[in-house]
């Protein structure tokens, strides 16, 4: 946490009054607290990325291959013929304007290349010099190459790419303003992609990514460590609840492959919202004989190959369908993420599919087909439970939350990458008595961002994440001082991280739970003793005064 | 690489003050790292401390994993948030336990608060 600068401070920093001159003529300032460490070398050779070498963004010289230039040049070229969407994105913009002011870190640190459409320029002006009629001719008249919105590739444009491409968290707010429905977050994966070509990545993406490619998740957690983590939940919920709810791993024949981040296994909150995975699974094998299996293989959820490249997203995405077909099960269902949806909803049956060998998804307690996942074959946490509420599958006691006050921070990518909007909030509702909603244009399509998405949740980068998270801590403050609600929930794990920060900084009366924390809670095993604590093993609502 | 002495002691570390070699480790080199964190003066360094280091190395030699926290409180039979309460910073518990630096994610996942 960032002791130098208070809340008060940074809210003074933030200036929005426009910058005189042309943006264009703007040199780069690298600020301690506004980037994230470069890749370790070590990561990237585990990848056989290109260029590992030590190197630091504060330093000149950045250490780039001879003919880097040309690297780029290639790269935009190939990525042009590759994918429709970024020639139409560079094309099209007509810098109406309409995104400047919907970027949480526009919003959050005042700085005008933080509006997409600037972001986008930076690499769209490169696009124009070189790779367009008007732009090729212009650039060979003295003072041309702006008057068509162009600019050569230089060490300093270079570095303005790596610095604004990393401050983008891929939410895609500024996309739903967009007349022509450009996808700004597809740009800064393509500016990405193109300086991964040259090495230029950052350690908090480069080095999870290299654990997964080893150790099957971010964490680079080994499959006995997975399992006895798994373990000590089962022992903390034999306490709360005296169930057993030892969870099966790696079950050939199961009905159903679950798999979620690797960050839910390991740290709080997001353990809580594991044990509410584990009490769920335990009732639906108790009442209904459904056989749910873990994997200690395709023991991710998560995918930070997104931030690097396609093919790194290929690559770590593909235990994913070979668990599923080793095992045998119908369908996969995933937990509480939020890029994870985004990898699976829009890219994974393609990518590494057919899922031929998997059934379309039905859920055999109820019988509702999940018509979204019919191609990908992998089901929403959210989505299952939501069913299973609405067809009156689980015995849930709502008293027990009832202390909770809750708001629904809508995760970018399960919102915006997948619509699921109604769901989590169908759940939560379901369990708990006090549900408020956030204003309405931080919510649903227009959720603004916890500010630490999209491999940015780095550490010495805090200042950066605190201005980008202030758009969404306004909003629930805001509701914490009308309706007084004291927790955030959410269904995605680096928000259940992220948000505890943000609240701890911007909010520290509310408190950050995952939506199957909420269910766990609620949940009545068959066989059960009274519980007189949450998962937390914080004293249930009207029990306190048992435990004094 | 970084030097650290402390009495009859010399640290053997790395760039960003990691016990070089996790085998070198012993009661007397956690009172140095603990000295050397401003956590600590005293040597030996308290029970509760002690159980707290020695389970986090055992976990790293059996699971070459980060513990999860809660975890470790139950395993030494210490009072939930006892290290936060014994090392305010988990990261800081963990140098000092003479165990090499976590994979990034660890830090942003793990509260530094209690």
């Amino acid at each position: 946490m960032s002791d130098e600068l208070k809340p008060d401070e940074l809210l003074d920093k933030v200036d929005h009054s426009p910058a005189s001159g042309s943006w264009m003529d703007t040199t780069v300032q690298i600020r301690p607290g506004i980037f994230s460490y470069a890749a370790k070398p070590e990561s990237l050779e585990t990848l056989s990325a290109p260029n590992p070498r030590q190197w630091n963004p504060l330093d000149d010289d950045w250490k780039l291959p001879e003919n880097w230039q040309e690297i780029i040049h290639n790269g935009i070229k190939e990525r042009l013929e590759k994918f429709r969407t970024f020639k139409i994105f560079m094309d099209v913009c007509v810098r109406c304007g309409a995104c400047a002011d919907k970027c949480h870190f526009f919003l959050g640190t005042g700085d005008p290349l933080n509006m997409p459409v600037l972001r986008a320029e930076l690499l769209r002006s490169v696009y124009r010099n070189d790779f367009t009629t008007a732009g090729k001719i212009l650039s060979k008249i003295p003072g041309g190459e702006k008057l068509g919105g162009g600019r050569p590739m230089t060490v300093e444009v270079l570095k303005q790419w790596w610095y604004y491409f990393f401050q983008c968290t891929e939410c895609r707010r500024c996309s739903v303003f967009c007349p022509y429905g450009i996808d700004t977050a597809e740009i800064t994966i393509m500016g990405r992609e193109l300086l991964n070509l040259l090495g230029l990545n950052i350690d908090w993406i480069a080095t999870p990514v290299s654990n997964c490619y080893q150790t099957g998740n971010h964490l680079g957690i080994q499959p006995h460590a997975f399992k006895d983590m798994l373990d000590f939940f089962t022992e903390d919920i034999e306490e709360i609840t005296g169930v057993n709810v030892e969870p099966q791993f790696n079950v050939k024949g199961a009905d159903i492959l679950f798999i979620t981040p690797s960050g839910d296994v390991f740290a709080d909150p997001g353990t809580y919202t594991c044990q509410g995975y584990m009490i769920l699974f335990k009732y639906l094998k108790d009442k209904y004989d459904l056989n749910v299996t873990w994997s200690t293989y395709a023991s991710e959820g998560g995918n930070f190959g997104f931030f690097t490249s396609h093919e790194t997203m290929k690559r770590l995405n593909a235990k994913m369908y070979a668990e599923a077909k080793r095992l045998g099960v119908k369908w996969i269902l995933g937990g509480e993420c939020g890029h994870m949806w985004r990898v699976i909803n829009q890219y994974m049956d393609t990518m590494n599919g057919p899922a031929d060998f998997l059934e379309e998804p039905v859920n055999p307690i109820t019988g509702t087909k999940f018509e979204n996942a019919k191609s990908t074959k992998m089901v929403h946490i959210t989505e299952f439970t939501a069913d299973l509420i609405k067809h009156g599958k689980l015995e849930l006691d709502k008293s027990r939350n009832s202390n909770r006050v809750m708001t629904f921070h809508d995760s970018c990518n399960p919102a915006r990458g997948m619509g699921l909007l109604d769901e989590p909030r169908y759940c939560i509702q379901n369990v708990c008595d006090n549900f408020f909603e956030m204003p309405e244009n931080t919510i649903r399509e227009q959720t603004f961002c916890c500010g630490s998405g999209a491999g940015l949740n780095a550490g010495e980068n805090i200042e950066l994440r605190m201005a980008g998270a202030l758009p969404r801590a306004n909003a629930v403050k805001y509701v914490h001082d009308k309706f007084g609600v004291n927790t955030l929930g959410t269904i995605c794990a680096i928000d259940r991280a992220a948000l505890s920060t943000l609240c701890e900084y911007w909010v520290p009366e509310v408190e950050v739970y995952g939506v199957h924390e909420l269910v766990g809670n609620a949940l009545i095993l068959p066989g059960e003793k009274k519980r007189e604590t949450d998962l937390r093993m914080e004293p249930l609502p009207g029990m306190e005064d048992d435990d004094e | 690489m970084e030097k650290y002495d402390y009495k009859n002691l010399t640290l053997d570390l790395d760039d960003e003050g990691y016990l070089k070699d996790f085998e070198s480790w012993t009661e007397e080199v956690a009172c140095a790292m603990a000295d050397k964190e401003k956590i600590s003066t005293e040597c030996p360094l308290s029970e509760e401390r002690l159980e707290i280091l020695r389970f986090m190395r055992g976990y790293w030699k059996k699971f070459n994993a980060f513990p999860i926290l809660r975890a470790v409180c139950k395993n030494v039979h210490q009072a939930k948030g006892c290290n936060y309460k014994q090392f305010p910073d988990p990261i800081v518990a963990w140098k000092i336990a003479g165990l090499p630096k976590p994979t990034p994610e660890v830090f942003a996942k793990i509260k530094y608060t209690p």
